[in-house]
């Protein structure tokens, strides 16, 4: 049993929907700036892959309330692109919604909280009511119309790939027909504050699988797919491109925020994946790397990364300088750069990559490829509580 | 796909671990809250570990480990945990030193472990596991989605799979809930006043873990023999068509069904719906509530599944549980939860 992507909708610092994205991939274009929308904390002036966009004016794109948390605005407008890019009706099948998150409506809550713990006030109090993840789910599903199957899965930084592993494996077992799989998450004070108490962040901006790198940079946004069955697929008026082809959760079990140095559950996850697959090594075309930019994260993976592909390691780079660290939507947004890598026929660069990590005996691709035959994608999201999980994404013949 | 169901490990405001006794008497709370009862921790995790713990991580993780010595099983292929609103205490404590002051925080444990995957994350390091990992936090189907998660792991080749879920009662949201006018004072942990229902609910708490595999055992507790979600359902009767459906297709009909576990939290709005259901379907069934032990969380169901697994290893009902219908040897066991409109169901019988 084989599961397609049908559709994909994203949107993050570069980009507000597939189109703008691809151009800033193509083009280099960063997304990491000064960010305007969260202020009041010296951690707000830190460099970060900001939406350059309000929520009212989010909300707008979205055609749901701004007063709701803008992680559900970035939801909605995502899985909503990704659903109408599929052109699929989804009425009559079992249809699900599995989202990722791990701030949910933390954005909301924070600035509630910080006046009620400040001064007692409560006036606000209305803003906690969606701070759940879940709750931050539903609100999206009702708007999309998907009331077979809902759920949420908050694996830290590889939650959304959990999601798009999740929903694959409902799909193979006949739970579902068909699922808007991926992940959303909006910036908050909560976890600028949080990353850089654990002083991983980098105060200019960050260069992913550079010997010099000094962190990451957080970013925010959504990115859903599509998944049908191979039943679903065939009825599609646009055949499918892409399909998942493996994918394996693995935990490190070392430590709750740092990276075994050989990456354990790195290697772990990607060897399952492979396995799944029945792909060899040499059928890797490209790897997007987590590639977050922090000294431990890009080691630990490129450790990993050799001790399975010896001297061949195939083409890859952190998509991480444009986007900055999306966290519980990485996952997601990473696995539509995956497909654009096979659909373009295009390996996007790592960006501002100068000195080479003098431990590893692979360099990632600094500049555009084009015109390259991209058959089979491993993409990784390694997260908090050695939560690691790999995807594949295969070229349909 | 039957899962048998190895071990059992839950920290409740009941006594439910190191009490070879079933419920004989129930503690009473008088208040808006129950809170768990809380083991000596010494003998789970050493003492640098419990320093860096808060509370939830602790009784949860000694849940885990309750079921896992319970079973006597080492080896977990995958562990998959639920949680609506993941580690609450430590979010609060991070917020606070951020309401503090507008610099830079200065110490990130809190922040560390305030991801849902916390307690998953802390059971993987404690008992060495790198298999499948996974948390779910959605609502009233956080438990219920982990469930579902353990079911595809077997499906897929594992063969022991620790799923469970957690929950706290956390000062700051605690206080904030009670603003929003969501909890009744009046708690008299009495199962008719559940029934008769007010308005509002009772604030729990809680963490419960099992044991499952598809391999049959000598010491089983019993057998679930599946789960499923439905959300926002219009009415009892799309509920009812919902029910009769599950049952059809594990070849069972309604008066095959002995005991149903009802989510009733004495909410007589939120209710509604079960009584309606309880009247509708289950006229004969012994009817079992349990959350006036356990009180009302996103979770809730975790507690359900332990007093199920309980009930079909003991082949009795205990009686402070027993709403209606005594009569009912315990054969084939249906758990009915609802929380906020997310609307489940378990099937279990007996060994």
């Amino acid at each position: 049993m084989e599961v397609y992507i049908a559709g994909k909708g994203i949107i993050s610092a570069i980009g507000l929907n597939v189109e703008e994205t691809l151009q800033s991939l193509k083009a280099g274009k960063s997304g990491i700036g000064t960010q305007t929308n969260l202020t009041g904390r010296r951690d707000s002036n830190l460099p970060t892959g900001e939406i350059a966009l309000s929520n009212a004016e989010l909300a707008s794109m979205a055609g749901l309330s701004a007063d709701y948390s803008r992680t559900a605005l970035l939801s909605m407008i995502a899985a909503k692109d990704a659903l109408a890019d599929a052109d699929i009706n989804i009425k009559g099948l079992k249809c699900g919604f599995i989202s990722a998150t791990t701030v949910g409506g933390m954005d909301k809550t924070e600035k509630f909280m910080a006046s009620f713990i400040r001064d007692g006030e409560v006036k606000d109090i209305g803003r906690i009511l969606y701070h759940d993840s879940g709750a931050i789910t539903e609100l999206v599903a009702e708007a999309l119309g998907i009331k077979h199957f809902v759920s949420t899965i908050s694996t830290a930084c590889s939650s959304s790939a959990n999601a798009i592993m999740y929903a694959s494996r409902l799909i193979k077992t006949g739970v579902l027909d068909m699922a808007i799989a991926g992940g959303t998450d909006a910036m908050s004070l909560f976890t600028l504050s949080g990353f850089n108490a654990l002083m991983i962040l980098d105060e200019n901006y960050c260069t992913p699988y550079d010997d010099n790198r000094k962190g990451l940079n957080l970013g925010e946004g959504a990115g859903y797919v599509v998944l049908v069955s191979e039943k679903v697929a065939g009825k599609l008026s646009k055949a499918p491109a892409v399909k998942l082809t493996g994918y394996a959760n693995a935990n490190d079990a070392f430590h709750q925020t740092a990276s075994s140095p050989e990456g354990k559950g790195n290697y772990l996850a990607m060897q399952g994946a492979l396995k799944m697959s029945g792909l060899e090594i040499s059928a890797i075309d490209y790897i997007n790397l987590h590639g977050t930019g922090t000294a431990n994260n890009d080691l630990s993976e490129g450790m990993a990364i050799q001790r399975i592909f010896g001297e061949r390691v195939p083409k890859s780079s952190s998509t991480k300088a444009f986007t900055g660290h999306t966290l519980g939507a990485c996952g997601g947004i990473e696995a539509i750069f995956s497909m654009m890598a096979i659909e373009q026929k295009m390996i996007f660069p790592n960006l501002r990559l100068k000195t080479p990590m003098k431990e590893l005996g692979f360099v990632p691709v600094t500049e555009l490829m084009e015109g390259v035959e991209v058959k089979n994608v491993l993409s990784n999201s390694f997260g908090f509580g050695g939560n690691c999980s790999s995807l594949i994404f295969s070229k349909v013949n | 796909m039957e899962l048998f169901i190895k071990g059992i490990g839950c920290i409740s405001p009941q006594l439910t671990y190191d009490n070879p006794d079933f419920l004989p008497g129930i503690k009473k709370y008088a208040g808006n809250r129950m809170m768990c009862i809380e083991p000596d921790y010494a003998p789970y995790f050493d003492a640098g570990s419990l320093r860096r713990m808060s509370r939830v991580v602790k009784f949860s993780a000694a849940a885990a480990l309750i079921a896992l010595k319970d079973s006597g099983i080492t080896q977990l292929d995958a562990i998959t945990t639920g949680t609506g609103y993941g580690l609450l205490e430590n979010s609060e404590k991070f917020l606070k030193s951020m309401a503090e002051s507008t610099g830079p925080v200065l110490s990130p444990t809190s922040f560390i472990q305030s991801t849902h995957n916390t307690v998953g994350a802390t059971i993987a390091l404690i008992t060495g596991c790198n298999a499948h990992n996974n948390t779910f936090s959605h609502k009233g189907f956080s438990f219920e989605s982990a469930l579902i998660d353990a079911r595809l792991m077997v499906a897929e080749g594992a063969t022991h799979v620790l799923v469970g879920a957690h929950d706290e009662i956390s000062e700051k949201t605690f206080a904030l809930m009670e603003k929003l006018d969501v909890f009744r004072n009046n708690n008299e942990a009495d199962i008719n006043a559940y029934e008769k229902g007010s308005s509002g609910i009772v604030a729990g708490e809680g963490a419960a873990f099992f044991i499952l595999s598809d391999k049959k055992g000598e010491s089983d507790y019993g057998v679930l023999m599946d789960n499923i979600i439905f959300y926002h359902p219009e009415n009892a009767i799309e509920v009812k068509q919902h029910i009769e459906a599950f049952l059809e297709k594990n070849k069972l009909a309604l008066e095959n069904i002995d005991v149903v576990i009802s989510g009733i939290n004495g909410d007589a709005k939120e209710d509604a719906v079960s009584h309606e259901i309880n009247h509708l379907l289950f006229a004969h069934q012994t009817i079992v509530l349990f959350k006036h032990l356990c009180g009302e969380y996103m979770t809730a169901s975790s507690f359900g599944f332990w007093l199920a697994a309980k009930i079909l290893l003991a082949q009795q009902v205990p009686e402070t549980v027993i709403l209606k219908n005594r009569h009912r040897k315990p054969g084939y066991i249906l758990l009915y939860n609802v929380f906020q409109n997310d609307h489940s169901l378990m099937l279990f019988k007996a060994c």
